[in-house]
């Protein structure tokens, strides 16, 4: 061992190297209040390892990103777990950057001569978040996509933004353009520019050493100790606790959010991460012209501030009762910070229709990941409901029914409506009033049928007839009452005379539709292939074939899509 | 502590603050901490990034795939049939893509498919119909009608894929083997 040590010593300075990293005095001794810097150093280091491990799965491009983030969270063993930790390591990077603000501020170590690590150290902020707001989007998902809108959306209304914006989103729209240049900044750029500042920052801080208590020097030098084994035990031991932190947030809230991909055409209440709370409620505030108040002003102001603090401060000494301008300036700040922040919050939690716009799209991503386990179509992250064959069938709906048929609020008028179909409701409404637009109005055929009002059919005697009708469509119809059903067939066949015009056993004809079975999947298969057959609507049909244009299972989809109609209201 | 206690540790630059007897705690505990705060992410790290080990990432459908009609491949020259099936590739399901292709061979009643993978390498094997050999383009393989090697570097025969026959229609499994070894082996 020695052996290697002097080999590595004589080619490299090993010992010296060694010497100066580690032995370093610290005058007036190791101290808890001098961790904040090691344990950020820490959580960049966890944060580029976490990085790379999730950059092996990621692929950055607006087909690929959030099916990618879905199955490195959600399918790709401990995902979840790595992918979470880097989530919150993002916000545990912003809690101790700004702790270790507060402290530099508090000791006044940003004072003469420590002027450049100040500067440096201020950058350092910046840039943690950039990393932020870049990494904010990468997922592609509902949430990202629409937060970083906002954010694009002000530097473009900023005098002279909008080419910038443009540069930094590839375009004039978000795209695939958009993805690979907030990755290149995320994982490239970000993490060169935070790595180079640092080495800036460490020398620096090496030069000067800690800012250290008010005490006399000859205590300082008496209490002087080691950075290592003393001052490191500290700085790991805080590390620590902000790992465990960071594992139990991870742990509790299984890991960070994943909302549904992104969807261009949709909207979505956005919300920034909350450590931007504080600029997004600021906007709340300034409309119009004035918003470069909220955009530009404030935020510049407080940055000019921050940046020249040390030249600000006038003080004779680092005492804190000679800095309490700058102190009391600082402490203002903070509290606007924290006041913003908490209206933002409480705006949001007492906000009844951002809860439920919330809880919707959470309801949408649950749906989204699920449907993602089977794998998405390269069409993009959105082509992910088209693993739903009650997608799938819609969209086929929309492409051969909708001329005519409306289904959940869109469609024509020239066939019944299909939303409901079938369902008790849709029944007694058919029965009283064939007529309607909503069923047979607005066709050029289906006019025979008489309608029943209540004068001829009391709601209670309808009622009973509806029963017997939805028992008709066979063992789908689900849970149906045996003695209103006796009392509904009665009625069907003997005061109503139904049966004139509809037969009820299967294969037998009459003026209208054989109704055995009717509503059934099997019997809207058949009414797709040919509604004019004999026993269907027979030569009134106005319906095309669809035998030929529609696949077996195309039909079958459908089928499956308008018969939940009738489940759709719980009848 | 004594004066000369003191002394002693200057002289071996240990700082006045520093207590010599607690260093090796100090020392223990950094490198306990230290090797648990590598554990954290480190454990879940070796799992995430070993997970193709375990997990099929990309795979084609397994099942049989349609090729052909039967009369449509005739007695002594081998027909290259595509095959096309649904595709698993990481996050991506791929509808009905062209996973491979075989070459189909009639000899009297019989239907053989041989997997058009040269099993050297990964080459595509062609027909040569002038001397009615199956020919790798890659390393000179060559091989008779029945899958036989007969020259090149290739290690065993070409790989006979499973087919069906049924109502007249001819379906083919496709599957994937090993390479450069004498034996057959699925991947």
């Amino acid at each position: 061992m020695k052996a290697l040590i002097d080999w590595l010593d004589e080619r490299a300075g090993l010992r010296k190297l060694m010497d100066e990293a580690l032995n370093e005095p610290i005058p007036g001794g190791a101290r808890l209040r001098y961790v904040f810097g090691s344990v950020l150093m820490f959580l960049f280091m966890q944060q580029v390892v976490l990085g790379i491990l999730l950059a092996s799965y990621y692929s950055p491009s607006a087909t690929d990103a959030w099916a990618s983030t879905e199955y490195l969270n959600d399918q790709v063993t401990a995902g979840w777990f790595l992918r979470g930790l880097h989530h919150h390591g993002s916000s545990a990077m912003v809690v101790v950057t700004a702790l270790h603000f507060l402290q530099t501020v508090i000791a006044g170590a940003y004072r003469r001569p420590r002027e450049l690590n100040w500067l440096t150290g201020m950058a350092m902020g910046g840039l943690v978040l950039g990393f932020a707001l870049t990494g904010y989007l990468l997922p592609w998902d509902q949430k990202g996509y629409w937060a970083t809108q906002v954010a694009t959306g002000i530097m473009g209304s900023v005098p002279g933004g909008e080419p910038l914006r443009v540069l930094l989103q590839g375009g004039t729209e978000y795209g695939n353009l958009t993805l690979t240049r907030f990755y290149a900044l995320h994982v490239f750029v970000l993490p060169i520019g935070l790595a180079a500042l640092l080495g800036i920052h460490l020398t620096l801080f090496r030069k000067h050493g800690v800012t250290p208590p008010m005490l006399p020097p000859e205590e300082l030098e008496r209490k002087t100790q080691r950075f290592f084994p003393s001052q490191l035990l500290w700085d790991i031991i805080a590390m620590a606790i902000t790992s465990a932190v960071l594992v139990l947030l991870t742990f509790s809230t299984h890991g960070a959010d994943l909302y549904a991909p992104a969807q261009p055409a949709s909207n979505f209440v956005a919300r920034p991460e909350w450590y931007f709370l504080t600029l997004f409620q600021l906007l709340k505030y300034f409309e119009g012209p004035l918003q470069l108040i909220a955009t530009v002003i404030i935020p510049g102001a407080v940055t000019t501030f921050l940046v020249l603090l040390p030249w600000i401060d006038r003080a004779g000494s680092r005492k804190v009762g000679e800095r309490m301008p700058v102190l009391v300036g600082v402490a203002l700040l903070m509290s606007g910070v924290v006041t913003l922040t908490s209206l933002a919050m409480v705006e949001d939690a007492n906000n009844q229709k951002f809860q439920k716009s919330l809880a919707a799209a959470h309801v949408e991503a649950d749906r989204a990941r699920e449907l993602a386990k089977i794998g998405v179509l390269p069409t993009g992250g959105d082509a992910v409901f088209d693993n739903d064959p009650q997608v799938g069938a819609r969209k086929l709906f929309k492409e051969s029914c909708e001329n005519c048929h409306t289904l959940g609020g869109s469609g024509g008028e020239e066939a019944p409506n299909l939303t409901d179909y079938k369902s008790r409701e849709w029944l007694s409404g058919v029965i009283r009033n064939p007529h309607d637009k909503r069923f047979f109005g607005g066709t050029k055929t289906h006019k025979e049928m008489e309608p029943y009002p209540a004068s001829a059919l009391p709601d209670d005697k309808l009622k009973a007839v509806v029963e017997y009708l939805t028992s008709l469509i066979g063992p789908e119809a689900g849970q149906v009452d045996a003695a209103l059903v006796d009392k509904g067939k009665k009625l069907f066949a003997d005061d109503l005379d139904c049966n004139t015009c509809h037969e009820v056993k299967p294969g037998e004809t009459g003026d209208g539709p054989n109704l055995s079975g009717d509503g059934s999947k099997a019997w809207i298969i058949r009414v797709l292939h040919d509604s004019a057959a004999e026993d269907l609507f027979g030569k009134s049909a106005g319906m095309p074939k669809f035998g030929k244009k529609l696949t077996d299972e195309e039909m079958k989809q459908l089928s499956e899509l308008i018969a939940a109609q009738r489940g759709a209201k719980g009848t | 502590m004594s004066d000369s206690h003191d002394k002693n540790r200057a002289a071996h630059g240990v700082p006045p603050g520093e207590d010599t007897r607690r260093d090796f705690i100090k020392t223990v505990g950094i490198g306990g901490i230290g090797l648990g705060l590598g554990a954290v992410a480190g454990g879940p790290a070796i799992a995430f990034v070993a997970y193709p080990i375990f997990n099929a990432t990309v795979s084609g459908s397994g099942g049989f795939v349609k090729v052909g009609k039967s009369d449509s491949f005739k007695a002594g020259t081998p027909v290259k049939v595509d095959l096309f099936a649904d595709k698993r590739d990481a996050w991506n399901r791929i509808v009905k893509v062209k996973v491979g292709s075989a070459w189909v061979l009639r000899e009297g009643d019989k239907l053989t498919a041989y997997s058009s993978v040269c099993p050297h390498l990964g080459c595509a094997v062609d027909f040569d119909t002038d001397d009615t050999k199956f020919k790798c383009p890659c390393h000179h393989s060559v091989f008779d009608l029945t899958g036989k090697v007969e020259g090149g570097p290739a290690p065993r025969a070409m790989d006979v894929l499973e087919l069906e026959e049924k109502d007249g229609a001819v379906s083919v499994r496709y599957q994937r083997f090993r390479q450069g070894i004498a034996d057959k082996e699925t991947v």
